[in-house]
């Protein structure tokens, strides 16, 4: 076990526990303002890929896709809400769930509908090509970039939320949506604006995913789980918590992969449960 | 069990071979099975488990290997397959309970995602994407009337079982759990112990199904344990009504026979099955049965008035 | 009523500098309170002064931050909420907290199956245990909705509902009755029922109750413990309350009599 190794990993682990954690970020959001656990989060981060995808290659620029793929999400984000969930605020929030899941199934299919069942590759945009000597190992430039963009974007989003007057109405109705409501705000517009962020959230990670992973139309159902694991341990709402559990379960992924490759996904569920055993609100959460 | 409700169901067993082909009739009962045990949680309980495929996937897998590799008899797989749904629902369930509301259901959900990634990375055992084929049946049950006729059998008594559990006391607590959980505590019940028991009877029902699953079309499939059949059982619940003990097997038999129907045609017809769920969900969410019962007093109504 | 030195009467229920703190909010201040068996001591005082809270912290719903409970001299201080009734604790709850969708009869049944200790049954038919059929039929009755068995909870008048909140406590057989404010959101008439029932129910069960119409208790308590801000303002027999001028001045602002009942 060299040390290059290591630290590759270590690093492949940081970057998609950052990624984990920018999906963790908007469905924590999601699940705190709706109270909703969005079955479709997985599929919009897949639709965030796919349309960065699309864009690129019509448009010939990563940059610009970068832009207009994640809005693209949260534009149908926007949607789904004023469409979908706000007919079912009195049913309920069993019923709200399902009708995401629902939406899952169908745009998933549309994803193949529309690409293929294939999965597909992009390379990194030039100037983010190649790698980085960091002295111990060589590293994908790109990979750095999307650490990076990851981590300003939650920290921006954390940013939107404590200095913000509408971060501030959102956050107070992840604590008590009934007394925002009394406060004279339009709840209803805060709802879609949440979803739309979370959505936005969903699809900048896919995107920013793409160089790294490449695209299969599976890819939002196999990360759901993932994104639900990172809120289980973060806390709701809590979105350092939301950050260090992504890292942390990309850690784990990555470092188990070194040992054990056939587990390294399997683990993440079992660091889930590890920590549910002992801590049953989570690592960060108060509740 | 009330005569009223064995008589069309006894009618049903016989008719279905007449009126579909073997393998669907069959099917029909296996996932009237697996509805059955889901809405022990959802329809009685109040908890919407999103992960039931694990339990049943699980004892598919056990019954597959048993058959294939070991040639038990009958009980002893079905025995084998039953007690495979209770264990891991036990251990699930154990782990799951501690949450209430919406992070149970993620929690239900994380774990069939975790069963499935262990199905899809131990290829020796499960065969991995390819899953495990070349499951024999057990001698007598090899021709598909004879192999009907035992999961018919096997679904009228799931059926006496459900409907036992659900007119005992221990079923009406589940529901006021459902109606109250904070009252229900104040009045003497152990919540946790009860949402666990009724998701480990669940996980044994729902064991019952994959056994028969495994044994119907000679292959486990690695969707037997994917989280999409966890969602088409609660779909199934939905079109066929959560507020009774029968509605989830109209539901059953309504999503098999379309989606045996539609799937022969159309690659894509997922896209119809999401789009029903949507509507179902928006339009529609006391399924057939409430449907029913609107046409049924809203004709009564009619006849009543002069 | 002449009242026996205290020492002699056995006390059923007691708290010991019971304290709840939430961050900066001290919702119970050391309250020390001591019921005696087969009394009715009223706990009053203005909306917010820390009652209900301490109704739950003595049914195990909230953990405190200090002190202690006793019953029967033997310490309960942070059991589970579900223990309660096993140990001889029922109570019913300020805002309706009842099973919507269960019929009348179901609700009652719920407490009163837990109370007759049959353990899990998976197997016979719930209406097959005629011992929990016999309580719910009494408890019912005592209460006046005999006739509604049938009905779903959620469709009876907000003021049955009250009354089905106290049966539902009463079906459990306890010892200590806790009632929570059981004449919130009633009409006068529906008050004059409600107090009438617990007048019946007195000296039969050991009550603690809830109240902030000071009027209500004036005639039915034994003895009254005044709650303001989290802590006990004062305590005593009626008839100290009504010359307290703390009391008069916390109620009223002023140092005029209190009403002294219907």
């Amino acid at each position: 076990m060299n040390l290059s190794l290591v630290l590759g990993q270590v690093l492949n682990g940081v970057v998609t526990g950052m990624l984990y954690a920018l999906m963790g970020v908007g469905l924590s959001l999601i699940l705190g303002i709706l109270n909703l656990p969005n079955f479709a989060h997985g599929t919009l981060y897949a639709l965030g890929a796919y349309l960065l995808f699309a864009t690129a290659t019509w448009a010939g620029s990563f940059w610009l896709a970068l832009l207009v793929a994640p809005l693209g999400v949260a534009l149908l984000g926007a949607v789904i809400e004023l469409g979908g969930m706000r007919r079912l605020y009195a049913a309920g929030h069993d019923y709200q769930l399902l009708l995401t899941f629902g939406l899952a199934l169908i745009l998933e299919q549309v994803i193949i509908l529309i690409w293929g069942p294939i999965g597909m590759s992009l390379l990194p945009p030039r100037g983010l090509g190649g790698a980085v000597d960091l002295g111990v190992t060589f590293y994908p430039r790109y990979r750095l970039f999307a650490m990076l963009a990851a981590g300003l974007l939650i920290l921006a989003t954390w940013l939107f939320l404590e200095k913000t007057r509408l971060g501030a109405i959102i956050r107070a109705g992840i604590e008590d949506k009934d007394m925002v409501a009394v406060l004279g705000v339009n709840v209803s517009r805060v709802f879609t604006l949440t979803f739309a962020l979370g959505a936005w959230l969903a699809g900048v990670a896919g995107a920013l995913m793409v160089p790294i992973r490449g695209l299969t139309p599976t890819m939002g159902a196999d990360i759901l789980g993932i994104a639900f694991v990172v809120v289980a341990l973060g806390g709701l709402g809590n979105l350092p918590g939301a950050m260090l559990a992504g890292i942390i379960i990309g850690l784990a992924q990555s470092l188990v992969a070194l040992v054990w490759p056939v587990a390294s996904i399997v683990v993440i569920f079992a660091v889930m449960a590890v920590v549910l055993l002992l801590r049953p609100q989570g690592l960060f959460g108060t509740r | 069990m009330g005569f009223r409700v064995l008589l069309p169901l006894l009618a049903a067993c016989l008719l279905f071979p007449l009126l579909l082909r073997n393998t669907i009739a069959t099917e029909i009962w296996i996932f009237a099975i697996l509805a059955l045990a889901f809405n022990l949680l959802l329809g009685y309980t109040g908890l919407l488990s999103f992960g039931q495929a694990t339990f049943s996937g699980i004892a598919c897998y056990v019954a597959g290997l048993l058959l294939k590799h070991y040639g038990l008899s009958l009980p002893v797989v079905m025995v084998a397959g039953v007690l495979a749904g209770a264990l891991s629902a036990g251990v699930v369930g154990a782990f799951c309970i501690q949450r209430v509301g919406l992070y149970f259901i993620m929690l239900t959900f994380a774990f069939n995602q975790m069963a499935y990634f262990i199905a899809y990375q131990w290829t020796d055992l499960t065969g991995g994407e390819d899953g495990l084929p070349g499951v024999p049946r057990p001698p007598g049950l090899e021709g598909g009337l004879a192999f009907y006729a035992f999961t018919a059998g096997c679904f009228l008594i799931t059926v006496a079982f459900m409907k036992r559990i659900t007119d005992s006391p221990f079923g009406l607590v589940l529901q006021a759990i459902r109606e109250n959980e904070g009252r229900a505590a104040a009045v003497g019940y152990d919540v946790k112990r009860y949402k666990w028991l009724a998701f480990t009877i669940a996980g044994a029902v729902s064991g019952l199904g994959g056994v028969l699953y495994a044994m119907l079309f000679g292959i486990v499939p690695l969707a037997a344990v994917h989280w999409l059949r966890s969602g088409d059982i609660v779909f199934m619940t939905l079109i066929g009504g959560s507020g009774s003990l029968y509605g989830p097997i109209i539901g059953a038999a309504v999503y098999t026979v379309l989606a045996e129907s539609v799937s022969r045609y159309w690659d894509r017809w997922p896209i119809l099955l999401g789009l029903a769920f949507v509507v179902v969900v928006l339009f529609f969410r006391g399924g057939c049965v409430e449907a029913w019962e609107r046409i049924a007093t809203a004709g009564w109504r009619r006849r009543r008035s002069p | 009523m002449a009242q026996a030195p205290l020492a002699l009467m056995a006390t059923l229920l007691e708290a010991e500098g019971l304290t709840k703190t939430f961050g900066a909010l001290r919702a119970v201040a050391g309250v020390d309170l001591a019921v005696e068996a087969g009394s009715l001591h009223s706990v009053i005082g203005p909306n917010g002064a820390g009652k209900t809270t301490l109704f739950n912290l003595i049914t195990g719903e909230l953990p405190p931050t200090a002190g202690r409970i006793t019953l029967d001299g033997h310490d309960i201080t942070g059991r589970a909420p579900h223990a309660m009734p096993g140990l001889g604790i029922a109570r019913s709850f300020q805002r309706n907290n009842l099973f919507p969708n269960l019929t009348v009869a179901q609700n009652v049944w719920t407490a009163a199956f837990a109370r007759a200790r049959h353990g899990l049954r998976l197997w016979r038919s719930a209406v097959g245990f005629a011992d929990v059929a016999a309580a719910v039929a009494e408890a019912l009755g005592e209460v006046g909705l005999a006739s509604h068995g049938g009905r779903k909870a959620r469709e009876m008048s907000h003021g049955d509902q009250r009354l089905l909140e106290v049966a539902i406590a009463l079906a459990s057989r306890p010892r200590l009755l806790l009632l929570d404010e059981p004449t919130s959101g009633l009409s006068p008439e529906e008050t004059r029922r409600m107090m009438g029932l617990i007048r019946t129910l007195r000296g039969r069960y050991t009550i603690l109750l809830i109240e902030h119409k000071m009027d209500l208790v004036m005639t039915v308590s034994d003895r009254i413990t005044v709650m303001h801000f989290g802590s006990v303002l004062a305590e005593g027999p009626p008839t100290a309350i009504q010359g307290n001028a703390d009391v008069r001045r916390a109620y009223l602002g002023t140092a005029t009599a209190l009403p002294t009942g219907p």
